[in-house]
């Protein structure tokens, strides 16, 4: 019997890195030398993205988890990366999941649908980010396909749309970030959106150069650094790429030893979510083989337990 | 009932015939009776399908507003939509005629110290409430914040019976006046300060005076929010 997995494929390459050269070792100072390092980060990043390698979920949804963690934390909540996966996978499909756990849900949404914003889509987004809707929001649909048909550059084009969302509302810090990752997508030509930029929102490429406050959107050098954080965004993406790439290799090489009806399901899951319950239910699969499969695969080493909890346990990549 | 009568096919919302002013007369009165009509907040969505592709809702609710300039109720904008509310100065009146006293008063101070807190700190179980308050917080006061339609369950909690979490609804914001959470009193404020983690609340690091809680000056107007009401 051949058990239902993936299918064999050609061993796949490593997935691109930022070389070492194109990450900033201290302060940049010339908005030439950002941009140069953003371009040759980019590239990586969308060599990578291109690629689509079978674990791109799986990279996309923990993304979308560190960008939340992040995000939560710019509007002074305290949930970190565990309490909002609890709050995700905890929560029943009708149920609300709380003021963080909906924010992780906006950035979710960002890595699971095509690039592209239409009114219906920002105004649910901005719910989902806990801010009132207006409709002087209304014009940043027009704006974002704008600027992702001019020729402005990718970093820039991000920045311009962040720089317009402060403009517009002051309190809207996130949903900038949020539309931000959508113009690049949509300048870069991806198929789908690789959330980035808000997991930088807080971090050392926005410090202005005397070293005290940050550089806000709007703000003079703010393109430079947008560079410098999109710059070390993209590593960081391929870094996290690179660590989930080993360990679907060790998935894939594991795979046809599991006998478990249904296995292929789970697999399949564990590749495009960012982790699963560990009472996973499909048609093929009841909760205890679930389980068992689960401890399977954790014994093997293909998998990890994310919660380190001895119950309501979340497994994944 | 109005609001379904306007789902009619054949509404004509852009009016091209109407000159200009009348025009918007009709939007505007268009729209206050939505309003007028729903038991509940209207949205944006609802109301712009019954006006014009280039009527802006916001004028119009403007205009509204100042026609119902010197009326007794007015039109407030809650839990993103719209809604009539009669204006606090009548509130004594319109108990002494309706015959509603004390007894329809909806929560207590301590129902409402409970239903802040969740506000504040959700998503929270039944449990970690009790922690913080220092005794059991009961099914009841839930239940009856839950019959509210202020609180509504969220995720459950990864602890032992995996207890659910609560987490405050739109209808509390419309009850309450805000817009978004981001409007509680003094979020930013306790935000600055740290206090907003229910790590620390329930680890006890946060200094809660005993004596303010015991008093008539409960939490509640400590944070200059009136529950009561």
């Amino acid at each position: 019997m051949i058990p239902a997995v993936v299918q064999p494929r050609a061993p796949d390459r490593p997935p691109p890195i930022v070389p070492g050269w194109a990450v900033p070792r201290g302060p940049v100072t010339s908005d030439a030398e950002a941009a140069f390092l953003a371009g040759s980060a980019l590239n990586s990043l969308d060599n990578l993205v291109r690629s689509d390698p079978p674990w791109a979920g799986a990279w996309r949804q923990r993304l979308a988890l560190k960008c939340s963690a992040a995000a939560v934390s710019v509007v002074g909540r305290t949930e970190d990366e565990a309490a909002l996966r609890d709050a995700w996978h905890l929560r029943q499909p009708a149920d609300d999941p709380g003021p963080a756990g909906n924010i992780l849900a906006a950035w979710k949404r960002l890595a699971s649908r095509s690039p592209g914003v239409d009114l219906d889509t920002l105004r649910s987004t901005a719910g989902l980010l806990g801010l009132r809707w207006d409709d002087e929001l209304a014009p940043l649909v027009d704006r974002v396909s704008d600027l992702a048909r001019t020729g402005a550059p990718a970093p820039f084009a991000a920045a311009a749309i962040a720089d317009d969302v402060q403009a517009l509302r002051p309190d809207a810090e996130l949903l900038g970030w949020w539309l931000a990752d959508q113009v690049l997508a949509l300048r870069l030509r991806w198929p789908l959106p690789a959330p980035i930029l808000v997991a930088q929102a807080r971090s050392i490429a926005f410090r202005t150069e005397s070293g005290r406050g940050r550089v806000r959107p709007g703000g003079e050098g703010f393109q430079r650094a947008v560079c410098v954080a999109l710059t070390q965004a993209a590593a960081e993406a391929c870094r996290l790429a690179g660590d989930l790439a080993g360990r679907a290799a060790r998935l894939d090489a594991v795979a046809p030893k599991l006998r478990a009806k249904g296995a292929g399901e789970a697999i399949r899951l564990l590749l495009d979510e960012d982790a699963v319950p560990g009472t996973l239910q499909t048609t093929r699969l009841s909760r205890w083989g679930a389980r068992r499969l689960f401890e399977r695969l954790e014994a093997l080493g293909a998998v990890r337990e994310l919660s380190g909890r001895p119950s309501f346990r979340l497994y994944g990549l | 009932m109005a609001k379904r009568a306007r789902r009619e096919e054949g509404l004509d919302i852009e009016l091209a015939e109407l000159p200009a002013e009348l025009r918007w007369r009709e939007w505007m009165g268009r729209v206050e009776a939505v309003i007028f009509a729903s038991p509940e907040p209207v949205g944006r969505e609802v109301l712009a399908s019954v006006v014009g592709r280039e009527c802006n809702l916001d004028l119009i609710i403007d205009d509204i507003r100042d026609e119902l300039r010197g009326r007794p109720y007015e039109l407030i904008a809650v839990a993103g939509g719209w809604q009539h509310r009669t204006k606090k100065g009548f509130a004594g009146a319109i108990r002494a005629a309706t015959g509603l006293g004390a007894e329809t008063k909806p929560l207590s101070q301590s129902d409402a110290l409970i239903l802040m807190c969740i506000a504040y700190f959700q998503p929270i179980t039944r449990g970690e409430l009790s922690q913080v308050f220092g005794k059991e917080v009961s099914r009841d006061v839930i239940g009856h914040l839950r019959s509210l339609g202020f609180i509504a369950a969220g995720p459950r909690s990864p602890q032992p019976g995996a207890p659910y979490t609560y987490v405050t609804t739109k209808g509390f914001l419309s009850h309450f006046g805000f817009d978004t959470l981001r409007d509680l009193p003094d979020m930013e404020a306790l935000e600055d300060a740290g206090l907003l983690s229910k790590d620390r609340l329930l680890a006890g690091d946060i200094p809660i005076l005993v004596s303010d809680l015991s008093g008539d000056d409960g939490e509640a107007e400590d944070v200059g929010l009136d529950f009561s009401e």
